[in-house]
């Protein structure tokens, strides 16, 4: 079947059609209650040529920001069916590919990692400038950045 | 009254991922009970342990049965709960024992149907939805032949295979692939048919 | 108190139609006589604070506006937005959805050849051009854009089907039967992102075997 390689990382049993169509169920709804169109937290500079090797930390560090941030507050206020189902399905397969990512600890990657989280703290400077309702609902209506991002390291 | 009781013993039935749970009926002489199903993955147990999100398709269900295929759409644990309602009257939620992974479903052999039209083999197999691709193994019977391997998108149309030549039969078995799961089901059956027919006649 | 006038029955409906990149925003209005009334367009990157003006599409009074142009990063996010003005001075703005080309935009049928034989039918698929140029100024086809694989089903008298598919453009379905009709459909496959194209549909008829006449 398919994978993901995020470098050395290699995670299977996710289909990434089935991340997109969850998502794609919700974008319009999701997107219009996002009225900043002159912000964007998943700028070109986060996501732009990642290195393979870098590609693990950053994903490994999106992946974190997004179930303990903003599924979990973004869960809380939806009560929309169709979101609820659709914010489920995008949040436990995120579960199983951050239940395979093991991002290496070693000294010679010290730089490498200190790349992709001054990447990470780009996206998260953004996400705190903006008021915690419109964040969220910002950072959910992007995951379409983030899975057309990672759609690249998909085999 | 007393309370409403609460549906018992839930368990789920998965064959070709198609989840089913099912549980004990709520009997109430004269009274039409209905059913509602909720679900939690991995990350709601984990991260937000009071959300449950009701099932997309019983919510309500009539019967002692729901399809939980459209919830169950990552591989981790889900946990899933029932509860009776009468009129103004809600049961407690029964939870299902264990929780239940996509990874449990039972795959069976595909159902295969080999014809032949002409001196084409032509095979149908079981529609099994989108979820699945089939592996199509197919040989010549006779000595030294080799076994060719085709991969098959869907299931439900007749499909040309390979040209056959007279003079001995050609065998099939097909086996699925789930590709959510990355699973394989065993072999069906192999079928085999032959062409009969003559080489075509020397110009003159 | 001011109240807001609702003028929301001059504008609906505006949206992106987009099919092989070709990018043309259109709208409506709910009012039956539109005449008099005015749009004008502007469009800008998500993300961007400046809304850019639409050249050629400033007090406007057609329902539509070619933006390829404008949008041709087809990776990119946008947004455009229509303001009406009517002939007594009311106006409405209204904005699209985000629009993300490479994720809207429908897939035309491929561009076919269907070249009948006395046993066979060859088919060869044709590139597809798209308005949207390479840095080098070439012009980029839907394969050098997408990972496109190609499904090609041959129906045999209304009971099977020939499969046939791949990257490749050239393909022949073998040892069919002589002067016999046949219904050829070809469809592009963007796997990864759940697209496909129309189908291009051929119907030939394979060429009577004259070796014994």
């Amino acid at each position: 079947g398919q994978e993901f390689r995020f470098g050395p990382c290699q995670v299977k049993g996710v289909m990434l059609r089935e991340l997109q169509e969850a998502f794609w169920a919700v974008k319009d709804t999701v997107q219009a209650q996002d009225n900043i169109t002159s912000v964007r937290l998943l700028q070109q500079e986060v996501l732009q040529n990642v290195s393979d090797a870098e590609s693990c930390y950053l994903i490994y560090a999106m992946l974190k920001f997004y179930l303990n941030t903003v599924f979990k507050n973004y869960h809380n206020r939806t009560v929309e069916f169709r979101i609820m189902k659709s914010s489920s399905s995008l949040a436990n397969n995120f579960i199983v590919i951050m239940s395979q990512l093991q991002p290496s600890q070693e000294d010679e990657m010290l730089s490498i990692s200190e790349s992709a989280h001054r990447r990470f703290l780009l996206f998260r400077g953004a996400f705190r400038q903006l008021d915690i309702e419109a964040a969220l609902i910002k950072a959910f209506g992007e995951l379409d950045i983030l899975l057309a991002w990672m759609e690249k390291f998909y085999q | 009254a007393g309370a409403l009781a609460a549906p018992q013993n839930l368990s789920v039935h998965s064959t070709n991922l198609k989840h089913l749970l099912r549980w004990s009926p709520v009997v109430v002489p004269g009274g039409t009970v209905s059913y509602s199903v909720e679900y939690q993955g991995e990350y709601e147990s984990l991260y937000a342990s009071h959300i449950w999100i009701p099932s997309s398709r019983c919510s309500p269900a009539v019967g002692p049965e729901c399809d939980v295929t459209d919830d169950i759409t990552a591989n981790v644990q889900y946990n899933l709960r029932v509860r009776a309602t009468l009129g103004s009257q809600t049961s407690a939620w029964s939870t299902l024992e264990h929780p239940f992974h996509r990874n449990s479903t039972i795959l069976t052999p595909p159902g295969l149907d080999v014809t032949k039209d002409g001196f084409h083999l032509v095979i149908e197999l079981e529609d099994l939805g989108p979820q699945f691709e089939f592996l199509v193994f197919y040989w010549r019977r006779e000595s030294g032949a080799k076994e060719q391997v085709k991969t098959v998108r869907r299931g439900g149309i007749p499909v040309h295979l390979e040209t056959m030549e007279p003079g001995a039969p050609y065998c099939v078995k097909a086996q699925t692939f789930a590709k959510a799961i990355g699973r394989h089901s065993a072999f069906s059956q192999a079928d085999c048919v032959e062409v009969q027919g003559e080489a075509l006649p020397l110009a003159l | 108190a001011h109240i807001a006038e609702d003028n929301s029955d001059l504008l609906q409906h505006v949206k992106f139609q987009s099919s092989n990149f070709e990018n043309i925003l259109t709208w409506d209005s709910r009012l039956e006589d539109t005449s008099g009334m005015v749009y004008s367009i502007e469009y800008k990157m998500y993300g961007e604070a400046e809304w850019l003006a639409k050249e050629g599409c400033q007090r406007i009074t057609q329902k539509s506006c070619d933006l390829t142009a404008e949008t041709g990063n087809y990776m990119e996010f946008y947004y455009a937005r229509v303001i009406a003005v009517s002939a007594g001075g009311r106006s409405a703005t209204k904005m699209t959805d985000r629009f993300n080309p490479i994720r809207h935009t429908t897939i035309k049928p491929p561009e076919v050849t269907c070249i009948p034989k006395v046993r066979s039918i060859q088919m060869i698929v044709h590139p597809t051009p798209t308005p949207i140029h390479a840095r080098d100024g070439h012009r980029l086809t839907l394969e050098d854009i997408y990972d496109l694989s190609y499904c090609l089903e041959l129906h045999v008298n209304d009971t099977y089907q020939m499969h046939l598919g791949g990257k490749q453009r050239e393909y022949e379905f073998f040892s069919l039967t002589p002067d016999t009709e046949f219904l050829g459909t070809i469809t592009m496959d963007a796997h990864q992102l759940s697209k496909q194209s129309a189908p291009y549909v051929c119907r030939v008829k394979t060429l009577p075997d004259r070796t014994w006449t």
